[in-house]
């Protein structure tokens, strides 16, 4: 059986990420979880990656993974193509973009981010420039650029805000819950595959909403965030 | 039926019961004077004639006629015969006197069984007594053991109501709970309403999980039929020592207010309607009390008590399971633990797994589920949710549960088995790993190095694998949400806002001149308030000194470089001093406006 080079190369990124997986200094799978976030990421890895989950089946870690590539390549039509792909595979609903988000979406958050910073360097230009005759027009240009460029990252910030917050449901049935702990109430059950806005965390839970409005709190094991570790990235 | 029908038959009625209790009467007493006079004779009667064991009953030996003899006590291997008391009654009829006296004697069995009373005289017949051993169920037509008829407070309901304690034994332990049954027996027609529940005279017992409706059946006593109610109770002793227990119940009853002979034919129609209207009965409320059994309470021994005993007594079964036996890191498992039997579930509790390494643990819940209607014998299922940590095939400890157990005398330890169950990594884990059974990927599609692929799904409904590793990430989250990316933009706005600052406002330098511009500025207005207010008051000698100070000319000074307004000023304000000149209004004004115009020009130099 021949392996697939685009497989080859996720395995490859993979393995680079972490550090080489059968090192000795690794931790338990456990140990590491759902919680740590590889050393390094590419969207192409974690495209591939998908690709594998959904052609072995298992689509709520295939959507996960291209959610996560979406987050480094969000312009890219073939993750996109393959997320509503899978989602129609699974019975999950793939809501159509926005034309702010399509928008968005040419230039991934990264080059936004820096953009922003040169927004903010254009408009403190301006502000020191003074009222000198001779730089009018070159003031009024960089407030013109600062701004643009400011609120361009606003919009990309709201537009992702949703994606780096979301979470899939990686289990066959996951119960949710009135309360954060597993004796508590159940108020109805995830699908697997579907996607939820994370909320809130205690514990071993995690509070989520899902599409249609609804609340309640589920296991971390049965949902797992795009983003891991939000608060540990740099 | 009309209402003058019923009047007209109640009064019929009631000639036939005069007919009948007083005719015989005269008759019986005429015959019973000749024939009292003639031979003693001596009558007895036992009751109840059916008693359970540790109850006793009442023997009434009645003695007419003739001479006041001694009655000799019947003698009974097996019974014992005490005298409780003796009554006397004569009676005077047609001249002739007529003296009765009855024996009370307590009749008390030793063991169960039948025992026959010999005849007190060759025309009597012997009496027969009937014991049922202890703990045995109420008895058909049972009357209850000597004294429970009604005792002092309840003496009006004597022969109408009754009501007894049963008690399947004479000890138990604090703690324990034994069923106990209450049976109140209601003679039928005489009974109105029961005023409320059965409930214990002392405080030293608990009386649990009292049926809120009786078990309800009839029953016939020496020709009169009495509705018996049955309450079932949890008994329970609340502190060591003896007592003596009997319970209590309120009722409302129907009282016969004319002697037995006289109101036979009411007792034969048996309608206490009937009786109601000839006036036979009056309601009164009463509280009915049983007979008080001697009930001992046992203190739990202290020795050999295992350290998690939570006071559980009776006799009890576990057993534990896991569901389900193998699960994923982090999912949940619930470990039951399920403790069935006999004894006080109330008691039971376990705290199930309290810290297990590589474990997290939540706090026990419970469920009991009752196997009759006291609650005394069920089963009672403990459930504690746990989360693994660690992968791999991992046991649980045992769980043990402690009790003291009555038939025995000792504290027991019931102990499960261990449980196993196989953790395997959780789907979170793997998602960032290939997967374990993936199909082969199809083969990527021709494209040139550097060009994104065709962007045309594969056979299996999928675009194709990117070949490049493409650009490398430290992070998913966008860069503009992480805290410390946010600070670089942070700090070059606080910087632009600093330079702009200091671009405005210029040097120190420049700073401490504007500030001492304007100190000098407040300096000069209240000069020139003073100036005002000195003008205002007339008072020259004033006006001018403040002016020559404000121009900062001191006396004696050289006036030579100063103009000639200065100077004619500095020579008014020695005049206004020294020889007290007056100043005109026009004056002031005159010398405000100098001095005004001298330290403006100071002040824009």
């Amino acid at each position: 059986m021949k392996a697939h080079p685009g497989f080859g190369v996720a395995l490859l990124a993979l393995l680079l990420a972490q550090g080489g997986a059968s090192g000795a200094n690794t931790p338990p799978a456990a140990d590491t979880g759902v919680d740590k976030e590889p050393a390094s990421l590419s969207a192409n890895a974690l495209y591939n990656l998908g690709n594998a989950y959904a052609r072995a089946n298992q689509p709520a870690l295939a959507i996960l993974n291209y959610e996560r590539a979406r987050l480094l390549a969000p312009d890219d039509p073939d993750i996109a193509a393959n997320l509503r792909f899978v989602r129609a595979a699974a019975n999950q609903p793939s809501p159509a973009p926005t034309r702010l988000a399509r928008a968005v979406a040419v230039l991934p958050p990264t080059l936004t981010a820096w953009l922003g910073v040169v927004g903010v360097l254009c408009l403190g230009g301006a502000l020191i420039a003074g009222k000198s005759p001779s730089r009018t027009g070159l003031r009024r240009s960089s407030v013109v650029v600062g701004i643009a460029l400011l609120g361009w990252t606003g919009v990309s910030a709201v537009v992702f805000w949703p994606a780096v917050h979301a979470a899939v449901v990686v289990t066959d049935a996951a119960p949710v819950r009135v309360s954060p702990v597993p004796m508590g109430d159940p108020l109805f059950t995830l699908p697997m595959a579907e996607t939820v806005e994370v909320t809130a965390a205690h514990e071993d839970y995690v509070l989520i909403r899902t599409r249609a409005g609804k609340a309640g709190w589920a296991a971390r094991a049965n949902v797992v965030p795009v983003v891991p570790d939000r608060t540990s990235t740099w | 039926m009309s209402l003058a029908f019923v009047r007209h038959g109640g009064f019929l009625a009631w000639l036939a019961a005069q007919a009948i209790a007083g005719l015989p009467a005269l008759a019986t007493a005429s015959a019973a004077a000749a024939a009292a006079a003639a031979t003693p004779m001596v009558t007895a009667s036992i009751e109840p004639t059916q008693i359970i064991m540790g109850e006793s009953a009442e023997l009434t030996i009645t003695h007419s006629g003739g001479s006041n003899e001694p009655v000799s006590l019947p003698t009974v291997e097996g019974l014992a015969f005490r005298v409780i008391g003796t009554s006397q009654r004569t009676e005077i009829i047609r001249g002739a006197t007529f003296s009765t006296t009855a024996l009370v004697v307590r009749v008390t069995p030793a063991a169960a069984g039948v025992y026959t009373i010999p005849a007190l005289t060759p025309d009597s017949q012997p009496l027969v007594l009937r014991v049922r051993p202890e703990g045995s169920l109420p008895l058909p037509g049972h009357l209850g053991a000597a004294g429970s008829k009604a005792p002092d407070s309840s003496k009006a309901a004597e022969g109408t109501a009754f009501l007894r304690l049963v008690l399947p034994k004479t000890e138990i332990y604090v703690g324990e709970s034994i069923p106990v049954a209450i049976e109140l027996r209601l003679k039928n027609g005489f009974v109105k309403t029961l005023n409320g529940l059965p409930k214990l005279t002392g405080a030293e017992f608990t009386l649990n999980n009292l049926s809120r409706q009786p078990e309800r059946s009839e029953t016939v006593i020496d020709g009169e039929g009495y509705t018996v109610l049955t309450w079932h109770s949890m008994l329970g002793g609340v502190k060591p020592g003896s007592y003596s227990l009997s319970v209590e119940s309120p009722i409302t009853i129907r009282i016969q207010t004319r002697p037995q002979r006289e109101s036979r034919l009411e007792n034969m129609l048996g309608d206490p309607f009937l009786q109601n209207i000839f006036g036979a009965t009056v309601t009164k409320d009463v509280t009915l009390k049983s007979t008080p059994t001697d009930l001992t309470v046992l203190e739990l021994p202290t020795v050999g008590r295992p350290p998690d005993f939570s006071g559980a007594v009776g006799s009890f079964k576990i057993a534990d399971e896991l569901s389900p036996s193998s699960a994923a890191a982090g999912d949940p498992i619930t470990v039951r633990l399920h403790i069935a039997g006999t004894g006080n579930f109330d008691r039971v509790d376990s705290a199930m797994l309290t810290h297990l390494d590589g474990w997290k643990t939540y706090p026990p819940t419970s469920s009991f589920k009752a196997g009759d209607e006291l609650g005394d014998k069920g089963e009672k299922t403990f459930e504690q949710p746990i989360i693994a940590a660690h992968t791999g095939a991992q046991t649980l400890p045992e769980l043990a549960f402690s009790y003291f157990d009555p038939s025995t005398r000792s504290y027991q330890v019931a102990r499960s088995g261990r449980l196993s169950v196989n953790i395997s990594a959780s789907q979170a884990d793997r998602s960032l790993s290939a997967p374990a059974t993936g199909a082969p990927s199809p083969p990527p599609s021709a494209t040139p190095p550097g060009a994104r692929p065709v962007a045309q799904a594969g056979s299996d409904g999928l675009r194709p694998d990117h070949p490049e590793a493409g650009a490398a990430y430290s992070a998913l989250t966008p860069l503009y949400m992480r805290p410390r990316f946010l600070a670089l933009p942070s700090l070059l706005t606080l910087s632009f806002a600093c330079g702009w600052r200091v671009l405005r406002r210029g040097t120190p330098a420049g700073l401490g001149r504007r500030r001492r511009e304007r100190q000098l500025s407040k300096a000069m207005q209240r000069q020139l308030l003073e100036l005002d207010a000195a003008a205002n008051a007339g008072n020259a000698a004033r006006f001018f000194s403040l002016a020559r100070s404000a121009l900062s000319v001191p006396v004696g000074s050289d006036l030579g470089s100063e103009s000639n307004d200065v100077r004619e000023l500095v020579a008014l304000a020695d005049e206004a001093t020294y020889s007290g000149r007056d100043v005109t209004a026009i004056d002031f004004q005159r010398w405000q406006t100098v001095v005004r115009t001298r330290l403006l020009r100071e002040q824009s130099s």
